[in-house]
């Protein structure tokens, strides 16, 4: 995948670069971006794995409705990635199954 | 959070929401709109061509600049516009829960209007769980409004206007495009949407599905087949393609989770997209203080969303206690206005769903449609002088070629839904009309550019725009390259915002022919196609419901065998609709699967019970509200 740099209708503000970590690597995104767009500008389409039959699942509805793009993020998991905006340092990861219950 | 209270609650920010707001504060009435995201403008943000209808609905003017006017002008009239909030729940005592990341809001309107969109349907096929099966919306999103490309080649299925739309804007991103196929045997969307990308290569395949796709990690191919009168694939017409996104645009489901749960009567209505609120002229629900409006309240164009907005701001401006100086003379002015414009956008060959859908709603006789005066005629051949030729081939309820016409050379008329008339004595091929048509269906033929020679202008929205003395491969209407051209003037001018215009010099035999151009040589086919064996692919192993992993077999099982019979039933035997979605992906589905099984109508089987919240909160919100109402 990539970044649209040129359009003949829009045009994409190239933000400020923003680092997290998807799976303990580190991966740059840009600001404006959410955590789904970041991690799809940088070729990753696998989110979570489905909680019965383990298939790989990714986004689908981006507007927050199907919740196929349920990840970990900060420890939290069931989070819907394609609302939730990029943040520097943000730790992302794969979310297996349902999610466990985070214990504070 | 303390209770909030309001005298109108509007819930989402699309153009029906953006427009119902703004209509009632206009009137002096007090008022609240939530919306889920954390950007208003709903669906508009991501709509980058120009929109039909007329200049009361903005016709001309991109969706993506519609979005920016209207939220200004709920600004402007004083609504309270509060991002980042989702309406879980209306109470039976009338007050409305909505989730924020710090807590929920308690609001207690007098009037509610739910303006809350629709989603997107899915299409169950092997595999089509896979990342890289999007919707479409989910492209746009993605592409337009993200920067972010999906992938590099893309199967679009559906071609009714979003098909063919996103199909467009997704080769302006530089994006290939497989193919776009149609179950039907018709192309439902406007033809002028299809001639954009038909004209740049792109195959339309009519009676056409998909089998199945196939991928490791994610979509690496797609197999397509012809199908027979009955949607069934017909073997051996099974077709490969390399494709790395499949794209869904197959309808809109209103969203009425609210509704339901607010108990408004409801209603199965095809033509309106599935279950929408009963509703009257005015967009009052049988529940009186609720309203709705836009997509919701039955699947139609966004023009129509931000009238009928206006139309249900209007009623429950006017239904408020409190004397907010609305005079019965202007509301009725106002109100008659809005149902006249409904009334225009709704003629027409493509205003027939909605006006056989409202009236079915209504219990109402459909209305006749009044005759349309100029229907598309074949253009008069003419071999002399340059001026514009119409090709926008059906009753679009559109007029920017009219109103931006300097020299008063076509006329729509009165009734924006009649076929464009040139009077060719005026028309002196500016091609300022070429830049403002929606459809980019105009074009300025010059015929006596040279004695052998006719000059065309063609409108261009792609990069780069070619400079004069360019060479280019002009194409036919298809997409196929039938001669060199130069390049003779290219336009950008401002006023034509973001619509080149570029000026081919042809044989005067391609006049009729050539139709756009391609700067370089074709995008080449990808090679040979890997594909593992596909052989034992099992239609029964498609996966119906996504968040709990629930095959077709599966629920035809709990049909057959434990003799399941309505939604909540597969629910309680399978899951499927208390997963994270809650539904909005399987349960059209599964309706289709228990409507075939049972040989019933869809329309006799109702969605699973709603309660509130209508989207997953976390334990911590639910105590939190709980919390602040003991302290």
């Amino acid at each position: 995948m990539r970044r649209i740099t040129e359009h003949p209708i829009l045009t994409f503000e190239q933000g400020r670069k923003i680092t997290f970590t998807f799976d303990g690597k580190t991966i740059e995104g840009r600001e404006g971006d959410t955590i789904a767009s970041a991690l799809q500008a940088a070729g990753i389409r696998v989110y979570r794995e489905s909680i019965e039959m383990h298939r790989p699942r990714g986004f689908f509805c981006a507007i927050g409705r199907c919740a196929n793009c349920s990840m970990i993020v900060d420890g939290v998991p069931n989070t819907k990635v394609c609302v939730t905006r990029l943040r520097e340092g943000v730790v992302v990861e794969t979310q297996r199954g349902r999610g466990g219950v985070r214990r504070d | 959070m303390a209770m909030i209270n309001t005298e109108i609650l509007v819930i989402g920010g699309g153009p029906a929401g953006l427009c119902a707001a703004a209509e009632a504060a206009e009137h002096g009435a007090k008022v609240l709109l939530v919306d889920d995201k954390d950007v208003l403008g709903g669906q508009l943000i991501k709509q980058t061509h120009r929109f039909f209808g007329s200049r009361q609905q903005y016709a001309g003017v991109r969706g993506i600049d519609i979005a920016k006017i209207l939220i200004e002008n709920a600004r402007e009239f004083g609504v309270e516009l509060t991002t980042g909030a989702t309406a879980t729940a209306i109470y039976g005592d009338g007050v409305v829960a909505a989730a924020t990341d710090d807590g929920f809001l308690k609001v207690r309107p007098e009037k509610i209007i739910a303006a809350t969109g629709a989603y997107e349907n899915m299409l169950a096929f092997p595999n089509s769980d896979l990342p890289g099966v999007y919707g479409a919306g989910a492209v746009q999103t993605l592409m337009n409004v993200n920067g972010v490309a999906p992938g590099n080649r893309v199967l679009m299925i559906g071609a009714g206007n979003i098909g063919l739309i996103v199909a467009y804007q997704l080769l302006q991103a530089g994006i290939g495009v497989a193919a776009v196929i149609e179950i039907t045997d018709r192309v439902g969307g406007y033809y002028v949407h299809a001639n954009k990308i038909r004209r740049l290569g792109v195959p339309i395949l009519l009676r056409h599905t998909v089998k199945y796709a196939w991928g490791g990690e994610g979509v690496e191919g797609a197999a397509i087949a012809r199908v027979d009168e009955r949607y069934r694939p017909i073997p051996g017409t099974e077709r490969d393609l390399a494709v790395d996104t499949i794209c869904l645009s197959v309808g809109l489901t209103p969203l009425t989770e609210l509704l339901w749960n607010a108990g408004c009567g409801m209603k199965y209505i095809a033509q309106l997209g599935g279950h929408v609120a009963w509703h009257d002229e005015n967009m009052r629900t049988s529940r009186e203080d609720i309203y709705v409006a836009g997509d919701a309240s039955g699947i139609e164009e966004a023009s129509s969303a931000m009238i009928e907005g206006k139309v249900a701001g209007l009623n429950a401006a006017y239904a408020l206690k409190r004397d907010i100086g609305l005079s019965k003379k202007n509301y009725e002015g106002c109100l008659e206005d809005y149902r006249e414009q409904l009334c225009q956008l709704r003629r027409g060959p493509f205003g027939e769903k909605a006006r056989r859908g409202k009236s079915a709603l209504m219990g109402a006789p459909i209305p006749a449609d009044r005759p349309i005066k100029s229907t598309p005629v074949p253009d008069e051949e003419f071999q002399k002088g340059a001026r514009v030729v119409i090709e926008c081939e059906q009753n679009i309820p559109c007029d920017p070629c009219e109103a931006t016409c300097p020299h008063g050379a076509i006329t729509v008329g009165e009734d924006m839904v009649n076929y464009p008339l040139l009077d060719a004595g005026k028309c002196n091929a500016c091609g300022i009309c070429v830049a403002s048509c929606p459809g980019l269906a105009l074009f300025v033929l010059n015929r006596d550019y040279s004695q052998t020679e006719t000059e065309i202008i063609l409108p261009y929205e792609f990069i780069p725009v070619p400079n004069k003395g360019d060479r280019v491969d002009a194409c036919d209407r298809e997409g196929n390259v039938v001669c060199r051209a130069r390049v003779s003037r290219a336009v950008k001018s401002k006023k034509f915002d973001r619509t080149a215009l570029v000026s081919l010099v042809v044989e005067d035999r391609y006049a009729d022919v050539v139709r756009s151009f391609r700067i370089s040589g074709i995008v080449p086919e990808t090679g040979r196609i890997e594909k593992p064996d596909m052989s034992r692919v099992d239609e029964m192993d498609t996966i119906i419901c996504v968040c709990e992993d629930v095959t077709r077999r599966r629920i035809e099982e709990a049909i057959d065998r434990d003799g399941a019979q309505s939604m909540d039933e597969i629910k309680r035997l399978l899951r499927c609709g208390m997963g994270p979605c809650q539904g909005k992906t399987c349960q059209r589905l599964i309706m289709q699967i228990l409507a075939k099984k049972l040989n019933r109508n869809i329309e006799e089987f109702k969605p699973q019970t709603y309660r509130g919240p209508m989207k997953p909160v976390s334990l911590g919100l639910l105590a939190k509200a709980d919390d602040e109402e003991e302290n």
